[in-house]
């Protein structure tokens, strides 16, 4: 016998049951979602691929073949109801934003729990509510055909926000996008977003997810964004804030002159990976990219960003600050690829982790593939233990020991909070970390 | 009054004593200037009196206010009143400024059993005690020193002297890296601080400070001990023969 080719690498006991909950449930899953044929075609690629493992590079340090061992239950999309005062306090600093709200529960768009703006120049509705079986957010864009991930959640996708932001369309909020899970049991649940921004439009989504009861379980989320030309997108996530595994896919295109700001804060997750494809298709196009990574216990959180400069003349800014406490392990993995056309691209990316406690793990992986020679390209990475120094400068001061320690644990991760422009999502995102120090960092 | 008998002091690293068997005494109310040339021991003295790592008292004792402060924590000591003004005061990436005063002025509040104070409160204290020093409230909105220029780290260090209003003050190399017209202000700065409850140690390599900020007495410090004593006229007498003296001392 030999070892050689992968298809005949055996199924994992998670590829297996992922394959049997999709058979049992495929019948019930929202058709607004994905047609049955689209579903078994997606999980047919997912069959010939398998769950990812460290030999692909780009999965080097999350290997989902190992770590990822028992599969939820899959959400089907039936309605659960939830109570709006519970939810409130179960986002916590969350709650008191000003913003309109589209909630979903258990995989489900709640009517009842949501807010949703009746501005004439953009349309926001549920994928439950409005969409063919073809949907933009399906199908094949980017590097990520034979994803397997992207494949589950082509499969099992539930439902999902569509916004679609008409030329110059601004919001008076932003949009809140909430996904729940009530009830005993541990769910998969399943969601695919939407977002087209029409030329010289402006958005500002904010999306987080949370459990109201002791159901924890897997996401996989996929986010779709066109950003039109002069258009800006501030796209901010707060990762779970009860512990969930947590699969995130974000594609963005970028037209000419377009702005694009992904925040993406993880307060924790036993499991985690953020993966961001950003392409800039237009002549001008601005990425702004941070990511603050609170990890402690043995937790494992992976951000995965891969820059496309197609056009010339674009910018990208990546920045990923990790607290990490205990055994926890961050991921980051930055690749810019700057094609022959893409001269004078300007891109830049920056990865440092604290490290609270000796058994942490930082894995840092910058790549360049740089095509065009009029270039400006750099990346570093630091990882570090609070300065001593810095300590002593505190208590000198009449700082007891540990506020001292709390108080620059903070300002760490204040670098990527403050890259928040809305500044009531940036307060309430800093009252998250704080709390999350205060918990975990001491 | 602060009691300094016969200390030693080495490094914790290595086998090297620094300071060699010093004896000090800084009544209440009294500014004592200590001079004396590189590697004297000088900034060992203030980092020991500030309680920071890295060096080992071997014998003698430091004594404020009839009490022994070797053995408190750094923020126990600024609780009980002792305030380092850094020769090199550090940069804080992160951390606001306002942010850093606020906490500090109410830990130490907190410790010395007063009320903290309201943010509108401290704000105002902050916008009052700023202007004297020409620090604007805005500089504070920034993280603690960083980009600061050097005259501006140690305006910004007389200005958190003046918040947390200690009573012992010890000045490690203020006027290095000064031009003239940052000399006054820090200078007038520290000379508004004077008062019968404070004692002030100012640590200097050179005499100019102290045609600022006049002593009530100089002590010459060489080879880990004070080598001489005297009024502020010793100072001028060292600006004309410099520290050959001391060295030769030693030799």
């Amino acid at each position: 016998m030999t070892m050689s080719a992968p298809a005949q690498i055996s199924k994992t006991p998670a590829e297996e049951a992922l394959q049997r909950n999709f058979e049992a449930v495929v019948d019930a899953l929202p058709a607004q979602a994905g047609s049955g044929a689209a579903r078994r075609a997606a999980m047919a690629r997912f069959d010939a691929l398998g769950l990812p493992h460290r030999r692909m590079e780009a999965w080097k340090y999350t290997d989902l073949r190992t770590s990822l061992r028992d599969v939820s239950e899959p959400a089907v999309g039936t309605a659960a109801g939830i109570d709006a005062a519970t939810l409130d306090g179960a986002l916590g600093a969350l709650a008191a934003l000003d913003v309109y709200r589209a909630v979903f529960v258990n995989g489900c768009f709640s009517a009842d729990l949501s807010s949703l703006p009746s501005a004439a120049d953009v349309e926001i509705a549920p994928l439950s509510a409005d969409r063919g079986a073809t949907g933009t957010a399906s199908g094949s864009d980017n590097a990520l055909d034979g994803e397997s991930i992207v494949a589950l959640n082509e499969a099992f996708v539930t439902d999902g926000l569509s916004i679609k932001a008409g030329t110059s369309a601004h919001l008076a909020k932003p949009i809140m996008i909430i996904s729940a899970r009530t009830g005993d049991s541990d769910l998969l649940v399943t969601l695919s977003h939407d977002f087209e921004l029409a030329p010289m439009s402006e958005l500002t989504v904010l999306e987080t997810a949370v459990s109201v009861g002791p159901a924890g379980g897997q996401s996989n989320t996929r986010v779709a964004t066109e950003i039109g030309d002069g258009a800006k997108l501030a796209h901010i996530k707060v990762g779970s804030l009860t512990p969930v595994v947590d699969l995130a896919t974000w594609t963005a295109r970028l037209g000419r002159d377009a702005t694009y700001k992904p925040a993406q804060f993880t307060p924790g997750a036993p499991l985690a990976r953020n993966q961001t494809f950003v392409t800039f298709e237009g002549e001008g196009g601005d990425l702004d990219f941070v990511a603050g990574v609170l990890a402690s216990g043995t937790d494992h959180v992976d951000t995965t960003i891969v820059v496309h400069h197609v056009a010339p003349g674009c910018r990208s800014r990546e920045l990923l600050k990790a607290v990490l406490n205990g055994k926890a392990r961050a991921v980051s993995q930055g690749k810019v690829i700057v094609d022959r056309e893409a001269q004078k691209t300007d891109g830049k990316q920056m990865a440092q982790a604290l490290m609270l406690s000796e058994d942490t793990e930082f894995d840092s992986k910058p790549e360049l593939e740089i095509y065009a020679d009029d270039v400006a390209c750099g990346h570093g990475s630091t990882s570090a233990q609070i300065d001593p120094e810095h300590v002593f400068y505190l208590r000198s001061r009449g700082i007891p020991e540990a506020i001292a320690q709390t108080m620059l644990t903070e300002a760490f991760v204040t670098e990527a909070i403050d890259a928040i422009d809305n500044e009531a999502i940036r307060g309430a995102v800093a009252q998250l970390a704080r709390d999350w120090l205060a918990a975990n960092a001491t | 009054m602060l009691e300094i008998t016969d200390l030693h002091v080495k490094l914790e690293e290595e086998d090297k004593e620094i300071i060699k068997g010093l004896s000090l005494t800084v009544p209440k109310g009294e500014v004592h200037a200590i001079m004396g040339p590189n590697g004297s021991g000088k900034s060992t003295l203030a980092y020991v009196l500030s309680g920071r790592d890295g060096y080992e008292v071997t014998g003698g004792d430091i004594r404020w206010n009839g009490e022994s402060i070797l053995e408190m924590e750094p923020e126990e000591r600024a609780a009980a009143g002792v305030f380092l003004a850094f020769q090199y005061p550090m940069e804080i990436p992160g951390v606001a400024g306002l942010t850093f005063l606020r906490t500090a002025v109410n830990a130490l509040r907190k410790a010395r059993g007063q009320d903290e104070l309201t943010t509108p409160a401290f704000l105002r204290l902050a916008k009052e005690k700023g202007a004297e020093l020409n620090i604007d409230i805005d500089m504070l909105k920034r993280p603690v020193n960083v980009g600061f220029s050097g005259g501006e780290k140690k305006r910004a260090e007389i200005l958190q002297m003046a918040l947390l209003e200690p009573s012992l003050c010890v000045l490690d190399e203020t006027d290095s890296g000064l031009d003239i017209d940052a000399l006054r202000i820090v200078s007038e700065g520290v000379n508004a601080l004077r008062s019968p409850e404070r004692s002030m140690l100012l640590i200097t390599h050179y005499q100019r400070l102290l045609n600022y900020i006049v002593p009530d007495q100089v002590h010459v410090l060489a080879h880990g001990r004070i080598q001489k004593s005297g009024d502020k006229s010793l100072a001028l007498e060292l600006e004309k023969s410099g520290y050959a003296e001391y060295s030769e001392k030693a030799a």
